[in-house]
């Protein structure tokens, strides 16, 4: 288990990206909070397994089709468990 | 995503092999058909969890099917139980296939509106039927009746006689002669017609009967093109 925090930034329309990141962390099993968030950034802090916040990064990088991520920005909060 | 109505006819069970999957669409829901290596079928949502790619487009793997994009796979309730590019992983009961009820009667492979419709609420048994062919037209229901009451069968000359056994499934006849005809709407002007008739009928003179019945179907277009 390990908790990440990201910010995406990019062209956003925050409620599509909030919708997909829900439904993503959902889907992978993944605890998610929102932070702060902006015209060009959201700020996202997930917990779970290695493996899952990996997918979740990258399905978020891609996006929901309005949307468009150019950065992604990634911290450790807790310390993984991975080998 | 529920499909209408509570039954629908998805293939001939003749078309779906073991250990193969197809597609189908019922009222515009698009639909995964697949047989495991035991020869049970199953109909799930025809989208994989992970990218959306059509299941359909996917290859069994024992009694699991595997998405071909990026290989993960799903056992027969539905759950993903293997990631390839993370085969540690123990995957989470979150990522799963949407799957619907599917039951195999009058060799016919059907597909229920949920994953937990009553096999009762099925048509009847008929036994000793034989497959003749499934055809697809751009027409609608109310097309398909009229042009079937008014379509002799082979070697009549005379309108059949239809009868309703259930609300998609009905039986033309003419005489001796009997064809059961099963109806999959797959949207509001799009069927698929599911034929079987009685062991010892003239199947070949029946998909003969089907290629005209199908122009007539789709007369409008036909007129048109």
């Amino acid at each position: 288990m390990a908790e990440v925090a990201f910010v995406f930034s990019g062209d956003l329309v925050q409620a599509s990206f909030r919708q997909f990141a829900l439904h993503r962390a959902a889907r992978l099993a993944l605890a998610i909070d929102f932070g702060a968030s902006g015209e060009r950034f959201v700020d996202v802090t997930v917990a779970g397994d290695d493996a899952l916040i990996d997918m979740f990064e990258m399905a978020c990088s891609l996006g929901p089709y309005d949307c468009i991520i150019h950065d992604v920005a990634r911290r450790d909060v807790s310390p993984s468990n991975r080998n | 995503m529920t499909i209408q109505p509570i039954w629908s006819p998805v293939a001939l069970s003749t078309m779906v092999e073991p250990s193969s999957s197809t597609g189908a669409v019922v009222n515009g829901a698009e639909l995964v058909v697949w047989r495991d290596s035991s020869g049970k079928a199953h109909v799930w949502e025809d989208r994989c969890p992970h990218r959306g790619m059509r299941m359909s487009f996917g290859f069994v793997r024992g009694d699991h099917l595997a998405c071909l994009y990026h290989g993960w796979q799903y056992d027969t309730a539905g759950q993903c139980r293997h990631i390839p590019a993370h085969p540690q992983l123990e995957v989470p009961q979150t990522i799963r296939m949407q799957t619907f009820a599917t039951a195999e009667r009058n060799g016919l492979i059907w597909a229920g509106a949920t994953a937990d419709v009553d096999p009762a609420l099925l048509p009847a048994e008929i036994p000793g039927l034989v497959p003749v062919r499934s055809l697809y037209a751009d027409c609608t229901v109310a097309k398909v009746m009229a042009t079937l009451g008014a379509t002799p069968l082979p070697g009549s000359d005379d309108a059949p006689a239809l009868e309703t056994i259930s609300e998609n499934y009905l039986s033309v006849s003419s005489g001796p002669l009997r064809l059961f005809v099963a109806i999959q709407t797959m949207g509001p002007d799009k069927v698929a017609l599911h034929l079987m008739t009685n062991q010892g009928a003239p199947i070949a003179a029946l998909a003969r009967y089907a290629q005209p019945l199908r122009l007539s179907l789709e007369t409008p277009l036909a007129e048109v093109a």
